[in-house]
């Protein structure tokens, strides 16, 4: 999340009186990107990934722990470091950054959390195996640099979220209390936002527009000592600061579920995040549709948040969190009062998982598309009378049901149609698991997919390989023409089903049964001795197209990953595998086969249970904590040794004396470090 | 005598055929499974359209139903003493963008049944038979597989030192000026080896001019490459790349199962002694030649395929 210019940004109901203008500026840059950049082509693939680290303040010999809100400052010192600023510097929001010749260091981005940084490399990377080598290294450098840059007690972690945000004492430093103006929280401070205008305004107008606080609620891990129904004991039900207090009295937080009530419980969570640049916008088109049937596995394989606000909570995930965290609906969108002033009901969040196909692909059946899509059809006229296709059309002009949130005065004066900013404002703030990304303003880049579902890791091994696993799954879609389409309201099923506790191991998700493609048959000429005619015939009908309900099954993330078991009567060939036929048809030195191999083999146990994920892991270790009461409380101590095994799981002395870390992370003597 | 040519097209759009199965690994069955498919393919696609036919729907047809097989004529070509199975329609083939856009790996195969001397002519031919159908003037890595090499072994050194007394050093050396003319007439831009060890590969760097760029092994775990190879390979500049075929790609008794008679057989070669039911006679496959061409900066697969010859000597008819 880059830092735009600064300005003076609208409260929510004058943003209301700007949206529809907003809107309409919108359209018509997305329109000149589109005239633009339609026949962009040949464009190399690139790709980059983004970690999010939270900052913690961890003593050994102190339980409190607590989140550093010093991200301005490490910003600071990563910007003035000097050795840094003559390599070229690595803070853009602070400094012009440049290339010097030597290799571009990492670049440090703000984050919504006060407490959150972000690291991407400094340049993309692009396909050559090398490059996929040097992935793992420059996210440990990424990490290096970022802990040289904080102070002695600060860590830079890849949790996605911090386990006790928003509990009851002391969880930031410095200290800030709760219920302040803008986010009106029981449980968080305003200060717990990053102070840039963009980001407090961003939560005020969410909940403003909401008519209410946000609410994201949890449902509680039920343990043998958990009371039932259970309430959360953290609720304070006779605040009277702000209006929103009335929340709770009026049923925000009901049995049985751990209620939270901003923003910063929903986009303070660490994501891992892959964008890649297509080859032209058919390319761009294509991978987005393929890839998002594969959201909702990675977001299983990846699960990694089991506790929130000091509960141990009954999901693995955090996608449904975040979901609810930015959810700006008014009850009449929701579906709770009739409609009176707003235009739609409308079934999702702008956090959730993407609603279209745009790929014009002969495969591309209309029964996949879903049925209840809301989009503005003036929009999507003007859109097609720009010259864009319905199927895009419909795309953009569904992301631009919503409004703006954040506008700031200054960008209203003047329409700039070289410039993508009111465009980027709605398609920003469209958090989809997939995001189709045209070319922006005023470079050579092309038109990109971004993958978002992946929860952050607590290694940057783990990072790594399903970094690589994404980039080398793409190529063997594009290689093979794999063929991954189901039904995209079959796909929102999987993403919830992606939050039950091990659904990695537990749960079967809709996938396609068989992703090859058709042969395209030889043209037949009738020189072969039939019947004579003159004109030759299309020689076959394409394969009949049967119910769309006989093309996938429910399968378990093993069967996916892995291959469908010689007993099964599904013949699924495996991600991981289809992965290893890419391999074994490119040049790969035996080096980056290797390295690549231990990544494969991370996932493939994974995805067959025979290593945890980070959700697991972090469930046995408060499990076998000895201040856990089987109560589903993560209290002080638990999360502070928690948070302790984490920094050493990536420290010097990594891994001694950490339970379980072979289930975890397998042996992690690397296969290849001797021969090296 | 008639020279047979299998191939199989483009088989990255095959399906099932290409696709690793788990434990099969250095199998030969990418070949000979989308061989097979290929030829299915083939007589499906010449078989007159059914509006042609009077009879049964070819919708039915399917492989265990051999009675079903067109005649070889419709699905397959002769021109002169070349046989090709199937015809291959060199108007369709090609890529779809210009050739730089391309890295072209093609890897020759020598077989053991196969007549030393032949193998500059067979060289030229198999390599001829890439650029025509990939339609491009030249190729990035030629990497040639001798026969009876291997990187077997319980443990790295010991595969490694029993591969020293694998292959025929003469015998390959031999075989290297054909290679050497290529990469000098532009036509191959680097050579490659396969399956050398450290102590042939040092024996055979001194004493050819041109020197291979590539070696090319299959180790069972690639993090185990023998410490010997890594030095060298290091000291000498050659890549050492993997790859997960075998050297015995085509033995003649899988040959004549494909070709022959059998429900899994192209219905090409004759099984019984008056040779009615097709051809016969004494079957030695040559040479099997695999093509890639990646999209470079891409790292996109476009096409990838194989052509496999082998020489059949009729025996006269009886009748």
């Amino acid at each position: 999340m880059g830092l735009l210019a600064l300005g003076t940004p609208l409260d929510w109901p004058e943003a209301k009186q700007s949206a529809n203008q907003v809107r309409e500026w919108g359209v018509k840059q997305l329109l000149a990107i589109w005239n633009k950049a339609k026949g962009k082509e040949r464009d190399a693939l690139l790709w980059g990934d983004e970690i999010e680290y939270l900052v913690v303040n961890y003593k050994k010999d102190n339980e409190n722990v607590t989140l550093s809100l010093r991200q301005a400052d490490i910003l600071h010192a990563l910007a003035h470091d000097e050795d840094l600023c003559t390599n070229g510097g690595c803070v853009p929001d602070l400094q012009t950054v440049k290339r010097n010749g030597g290799p571009p260091l990492p670049i440090f981005h703000p984050e919504f959390g006060r407490f959150m940084l972000e690291a991407t490399p400094g340049k993309p990377w692009g396909i050559g195996f090398k490059d996929l080598l040097d992935v793992e290294p420059n996210m440990k450098l990424r990490r290096k640099i970022a802990k040289d840059h904080m102070d002695a007690v600060e860590y830079p972690i890849t949790l996605t979220t911090y386990p006790r945000l928003g509990s009851p004492g002391t969880f930031t430093t410095p200290f800030y209390p709760p219920s302040g103006s803008k986010l009106r929280s029981q449980f968080v401070p305003d200060e717990i936002a990053n102070p840039h205008i963009r980001f407090p305004t961003l939560a005020a107008n969410i909940r403003s527009r909401r008519g209410r606080k946000v609410q994201v609620n949890v449902p509680v891990f039920k343990d043998e000592n958990t009371p039932w129904p259970w309430k959360d004991p953290t609720v304070n039900y006779d605040l009277h600061n702000w209006p929103e207090d009335d929340d709770v009295r009026n049923g925000a937080s009901p049995d049985n579920f751990i209620h939270m009530d901003a923003m910063a419980f929903g986009m303070g969570s660490c994501c891992l995040q892959i964008t890649f640049q297509a080859k032209n916008i058919t390319e761009g088109r294509r991978m987005y549709d393929q890839l998002s049937p594969l959201g909702p596995i990675l977001l299983a394989l990846t699960a990694a948040t089991p506790i929130y606000k000091g509960f141990l909570a009954d999901t693995d995930v955090r996608w449904n969190q975040i979901s609810a965290a930015v959810d700006d609906r008014t009850p009449e969108e929701l579906g709770e009062t009739p409609l009176k002033h707003n235009r739609w009901r409308i079934p999702k969040s702008r956090y959730a998982p993407n609603s279209t196909y745009i790929s014009e692909d002969n495969r591309l059946r209309k029964e996949y598309l879903d049925p209840d899509l809301i989009f503005d059809p003036d929009i999507k006229q003007q859109l097609m009378d720009g010259g864009m296709d319905s199927l895009l059309a419909t795309h953009f002009a569904h992301l631009f049901i919503r409004d703006p949130i954040v506008i700031f005065a200054e960008d209203l004066q003047e329409l700039d149609l070289t410039k993508t900013d009111h465009f980027e404002n709605l398609q920003s703030t469209n958090w989809q698991h997939i995001r189709f990304k045209p070319p922006p303003a005023g470079n050579d880049i092309g038109w990109r997919v971004e993958f978002r579902p992946m929860e952050i890791q607590v290694t940057d091994f783990e990072n790594a390989a399903f970094s690589v696993f994404i980039v080398l799954i793409t190529r063997a879609i594009l290689s093979f023409d794999l063929n991954f389409y189901i039904p995209i309201k079959k796909t929102d099923e999987n993403m919830q089903t992606s939050h039950k506790r091990d659904a990695v191991l537990n749960d079967k998700f809709y996938f396609r049964k068989n992703p090859f493609a058709i042969r395209t048959p030889r043209p037949y000429s009738a020189n072969g001795g039939s019947s004579g005619t003159t004109t030759p015939s299309i020689s076959r009908p394409p394969t009949p197209t049967g119910p769309v309900e006989d093309e996938y099954e429910l399968m378990s993330i093993d069967e996916i990953m892995n291959g469908s078991a010689l007993s099964s009567s599904n013949d699924f060939p495996g991600l991981i595998p289809l992965v290893e036929s890419y391999l074994d048809s490119m040049n790969v030195d035996v080096e980056t086969r290797c390295e690549l191999a231990a990544y494969l083999d991370l996932i493939r146990k994974r995805a067959n249970g025979s290593l945890w994920t980070a959700a697991k892991w972090i469930r046995d270790f408060v499990a076998n904590h000895e201040d856990y009461k089987k109560d589903s409380v993560v209290g002080e101590k638990i999360n502070h040794d928690l948070i302790g095994a984490v920094i050493d799981i990536e420290g010097k002395n990594a891994r001694k004396g950490i339970e379980n870390l072979d289930k975890f992370l397998g042996k992690m003597a690397k296969p290849c470090g001797g021969a090296f | 005598m008639t020279r047979l040519i299998l191939s199989t097209s483009n088989i990255m759009t095959g399906g099932p055929s290409i696709i690793r199965k788990p434990g099969a690994d250095r199998s030969n069955l990418e070949l000979t499974n989308s061989l097979r498919s290929n030829f299915l393919a083939a007589q499906q696609d010449y078989s007159p359209p059914l509006s042609a036919t009077n009879g049964s729907s070819r919708d039915s047809y399917d492989e265990d139903q051999p009675s079903h097989r067109p005649q070889a004529s419709v699905w397959t070509a002769r021109d002169g003493s070349d046989y090709y199975i199937p015809k291959i329609d060199w108007a369709i083939s090609g890529l779809a963008e210009e050739p730089s856009q391309y890295d072209i790996t093609v890897k020759l195969f020598y077989l053991k049944g196969a007549d030393i001397k032949d193998r500059p002519q067979h060289t030229k031919d198999a390599v001829n038979l890439v650029l025509k159908e990939l339609g491009v003037p030249a190729i990035d890595l030629l990497i040639v597989s001798f026969p009876g090499m291997s990187f077997d072994g319980d443990c790295e050194w010991e595969a490694d030192k029993k591969n020293s007394a694998q292959g025929n050093d003469e015998e390959e050396i031999e075989s290297w000026p054909v290679l050497e003319e290529l990469h000098n007439n532009g036509i191959v831009k680097k050579l490659g080896l396969a399956e050398f060890g450290s102590e042939k590969l040092s024996r055979f760097l001194a004493r050819v001019k041109v020197r291979p760029q590539v070696d090319q092994v299959n180790v069972k775990d690639c993090c185990n490459v023998p410490p010997p190879l890594l030095k060298l390979a290091k000291m000498e500049q050659i890549e050492l790349l993997t790859h997960n075929d075998c050297t015995d790609i085509l033995p003649s008794g899988t040959l004549r199962e494909l070709l022959g008679q059998g429900v899994r057989g192209a219905g090409i070669l004759s099984e019984t002694k008056r040779g009615l039911d097709g051809m016969k006679g004494d079957l030695t496959p040559d040479w099997v030649v695999k093509y890639t061409a990646v999209v470079r900066d891409r790292g996109v697969i476009e096409n990838k395929g194989y052509f496999a010859a082998a020489e059949l000597k009729e025996f006269e008819s009886e009748d």
